[in-house]
């Protein structure tokens, strides 16, 4: 009882001098948080967003002085989340997880009820990049024979991705819009699916995240990278970039999971948060649990994370839907 | 991972205390709702889905595992006692269990079906953990044409099994399909029959309809159901078999086990079908068929054991393919989902400690069952006392909360009563929800494969015949159609005869059965075990007189009232 007492007066002093190194003169913003803060999360508990929500709440809780509250709001690729979001107060004290490009996907191929306009960003906290792969007895040791495999038969290489509104479906489907290879999008429900489509050879090849669940698989040699998605190459995957290979256009099929206030947000809370991240960025304990190959070397803030908004929607405004 | 490791990491999970008092709690709630006229494994498992969210994966499946099987157990006593099936696959145990009672033999036919159910169980494992591995690795190359054939076989297999007419069934599964439609098309991510409910772009929720459907349905229908019941209160004594019980049972012991075993792995099987299949196949072994329905401890002994082979064996499809065999699976199977845990021929690799947690917890509640079982007949009995008034409202507050915690969306509130009336009203007509809730699970995964199937292809239909597996299967669903029109004249035929005998094959045997008195595997007519006028006393019909010659005055439509056979003989 008395540790909890002595740890909390802790973390109030800790808030406190956070408030103060932040300080932006605001009555508003120096009233804030006062009450709990709500972070919804437009995914189910236990998957990789709701864990990073988690520990950046923890985080956030110490910050601010104030419990922060994950709330799961699964459904409709995260849009259940985003309507709730904002549906409420534009105060600062309810926020909500997201993942580019799924969210703008997602209002550009359906009426969800939001658009990037109804969003105040606030920072990214972790990116992860995707690769195409295949399977290990696949005869394809590099893009190019991939590709060149596909030019001659339009009706030979099948991707596998693990979702119909996901990056990687669009992504795919750029690569034939913009560099005329015809390959086949065969959504599936979830990585796992794409991957034991991959291991019995139903697909050729597969785009998926390069995430913690599809990493062993990697090292293992199951799976083959011919490349990554992402602009610079990854020092954990031994594969060159799209760009290296020559298709510059494709660096879109990173995810980003950031963190999103209801448009109308004063200014001063927003940086407010916004601090909070880029410290929560630096902090060991954080980026321990966020896994520290997926959080970006450099803090990608408000503005970054509005600038990828409105990249991935002119990105992707052509691609969504047919 | 041999399969050694893999038992004896699974030992390691399962005997965690945690998971050791869920599988504890598991078989208990099982027993208790199994020995319950109200209520079956299905209605339950709906019922607290929700709750087990919060647990990890591998204890909720070990919990919910534990109830699918504990109820096994359970429906035994009510049976026995009462002639009144405490949940479906017990049906068949009151035509000899009962009679054994009524000679002051309680006890010992509890004794046995106990014995016979641990016995069944417990080799279903050892087949689970020797067969599921490979079948896994060759599920790895299951492709979706593979997967489609394998749900449409699901499909027609359970509209075949359902214990009302054929065309209800159909009826149903088609409703079931068409509900699977709504939400985001699976392949372009556009929305369907959503009507701008952002709550409906996910499609309806399936946990929210299987509440609806069984839960909150069943609970409207016991209601309305206001006889007493009259347990039987007088001391059970010799539980234990006699050294002539257990030489009389051993063969039907043996043959259940495998027989169950067997059911429980197709689709749609498990439950009443493997214990009525037994039941019939003892009765032909049988030097004096007359015994059977006058006391035969065989009769007892078989199809106890099937039940519970097949209740476990009904887990090989889902854990190896991720297909569920049956709706109390489909539930399974939904909670796997909404834990980020999707089944499949990747499961045993990637989430071993759930695999082999759960086969392992298996033996152990098996255990427990026949621990629980044999001492404590006496007090589950009292059960029967609770006033199911005070269950149902229960219940629904469960439900009601339940369903609220699994998306914190109040639309599936909603969701859940919409469909606990249409239950109710299906249940009123004879409709049977199990077909509506297999086929709404499986047609998102056969719509998925379908057209993954097409965009592989190229859009030929010829991937699903020239694949040698998906061309198999579908050769499979073919001969199951032909061989239940053939059942279905020589049923006519057979009709003609004066003194039909046992000429017919046991395949077209068993079809007939299914065709005539069984029952989607699901625990469902049995929950009906109050009023004897609907399914379970129709499903007497075949079992208690030859089953070539009963099926076509007993089967055709088991909603139709038909005297309990004991009466119509006096």
């Amino acid at each position: 009882m008395r540790s909890t007492r002595a740890l909390s007066a802790l973390l109030l002093l800790c808030s406190a001098l956070a408030g103060c190194a932040s300080q932006a003169g605001s009555e508003d913003a120096a009233e804030y948080p006062s009450e709990d803060v709500r972070l919804l999360v437009p995914y189910s508990a236990g998957g990789p967003t709701d864990i990073a929500a988690r520990a950046l709440g923890r985080y956030m809780e110490s910050e601010l002085g104030r419990p922060v509250v994950v709330e799961n709001l699964p459904g409709a690729s995260g849009a259940n989340s985003y309507v709730e979001l904002i549906s409420s107060e534009p105060d600062g004290h309810t926020l909500s997880m997201t993942a580019l490009p799924t969210a703008v996907l997602n209002y550009l191929a359906n009426d969800v009820g939001y658009t990037r306009e109804d969003f105040a960003p606030v920072g990214v906290v972790t990116q992860v990049p995707s690769g195409i792969v295949v399977p290990a007895g696949s005869p394809h040791q590099d893009l190019e024979s991939l590709f060149a495999a596909a030019r001659q038969d339009p009706q030979a290489i099948s991707v596998g991705t693990p979702g119909a509104t996901n990056t990687h479906a669009a992504e795919t489907r750029r690569i034939t819009q913009l560099y005329d290879v015809p390959l086949t999008v065969v959504p599936f429900e979830g990585a796992t699916q794409v991957q034991t489509a991959l291991l019995g050879g139903n697909v050729s090849a597969g785009f998926i995240n390069l995430s913690q669940d599809a990493l062993p698989a990697i090292e293992s040699g199951d799976l083959r990278v011919l490349a990554v998605g992402s602009r610079e190459p990854l020092p954990y995957v031994d594969a060159p970039t799209l760009v290296e290979l020559g298709y510059p256009e494709l660096v879109q099929s990173t995810t980003t999971f950031g963190v999103l206030a209801p448009a109308g947000t004063p200014e001063e809370i927003v940086q407010r948060l916004e601090e909070i991240l880029r410290n929560a960025s630096e902090d060991e304990a954080v980026v321990e649990a966020l896994d520290p190959r997926y959080v970006p070397e450099k803090f990608i803030g408000s503005d970054g994370l509005a600038d990828l908004f409105v990249e991935t929607e002119e990105t992707f405004r052509d691609v969504v839907g047919d | 991972m041999g399969i050694l490791d893999g038992v004896g990491q699974g030992l390691a999970v399962a005997l965690q205390p945690t998971n050791l008092l869920y599988v504890f709690i598991g078989v208990l709630i099982g027993t208790v709702i199994g020995v319950l006229p109200g209520l079956g494994p299905t209605a339950t498992i709906a019922l607290l889905l929700p709750l087990t969210y919060t647990i990890e994966p591998a204890t909720a499946v070990i919990l919910l595992a534990g109830i699918y099987y504990g109820s096994m157990y359970g429906g035994t006593i009510t049976s026995v006692l009462l002639r009144l099936p405490g949940e479906a696959a017990s049906v068949v145990t009151t035509f000899d269990g009962y009679q054994m009672a009524k000679h002051g033999r309680a006890g010992p036919a509890l004794g046995i079906a106990a014995v016979g159910s641990f016995i069944g169980g417990v080799l279903a494992v050892v087949g689970l953990i020797l067969l599921a591995p490979p079948l896994a690795d060759l599920a790895v190359s299951f492709g979706p044409p593979e997967y489609v054939a394998l749900t449409a076989l699901g499909i027609l297999m359970v509209t075949y099994l359902g214990s009302g007419s054929p065309l209800k069934s159909l009826s149903m599964a088609a409703l079931g399909l068409l509900l699977a439609t709504v939400g985001q098309d699976p392949i372009t991510g556009t929305t369907r029959f959503t009507f701008g409910q952002v709550s409906l772009f996910d499609g309806v929720d399936f946990v929210a309809v299987a509440m609806g459907l069984f839960g909150v349905g069943e609970i409207l229908h016991s209601l309305e159901r206001t006889e007493k019941v009259h347990a039987v209160t007088q001391k059970i004594k010799h539980i234990w078999p006699t050294r002539q019980d257990f030489r009389d049972s051993a063969g039907a012991i043996g043959r259940g086990s495998v027989l169950g075993f067997v059911i429980g792995v197709l689709p749609g099987g498990g439950g009443v079908i493997s214990s009525l299949a037994s039941y019939a196949l003892e009765k032909r072994r049988a030097k004096d068929p007359s015994r059977f329905g006058k006391g035969a401890i065989q009769g007892v002994a078989g199809p106890e054991t099937a039940n519970n082979a097949s209740s476990t064996s009904a887990f090989i499809p889902l854990l190896t393919l991720g297909i569920p065999a049956n709706v109390v699976l489909a539930l399974i199977f939904g909670a796997l989902l909404v834990q980020g845990i999707t089944p499949g021929p990747q499961l045993i690799t990637e989430e071993p400690e759930v695999f082999w947690g759960v086969i392992a917890s298996m033996l152990i509640g098996n255990l427990m069952l026949l621990a629980l079982n044999i001492p404590l007949v006496g007090v589950f009995v009292q059960l029967l006392r609770v006033r199911a008034g005070i269950l149902a409202a229960f219940a629904l507050v469960v439900t009601m909360a339940g369903v609220f915690s699994v998306n914190n969306d109040i639309f599936d509130m909603w969701v859940v009563l919409v469909f606990g009336v249409i239950g109710w009203l299906m249940k009123k007509t004879g409709f049977e929800p199990g077909p509506l809730v297999l086929a709404f699970v499986l047609g998102s995964i056969m719509e998925r494969a379908f057209r993954q199937s097409m965009l592989l292809s190229g859009g030929s239909l010829d991937i699903f015949v020239t694949r040698p597996l998906s061309g198999g299967l579908l050769a499979v669903m073919a001969m199951v159609i032909v061989i239940s029109f053939l059942a279905a004249r020589r049923r006519r035929a057979v009709f003609e005869h004066v003194e039909p005998e046992d000429e017919d094959t046991d395949d077209v045997d068993a079809e007939q059965e299914r065709a005539a008195g069984g029952d989607d595997s699901d625990g469902d007519s049995g929950r009906d075990g109050g009023t004897p006028k609907v399914a379970p006393l129709a499903a007497h019909r075949p079992a208690e007189g030859d089953p070539g010659a009963e099926a076509p005055r007993g089967g055709g439509d088991s909603g139709v009232p038909t005297p309990p056979p004991n009466e119509g003989r006096r």
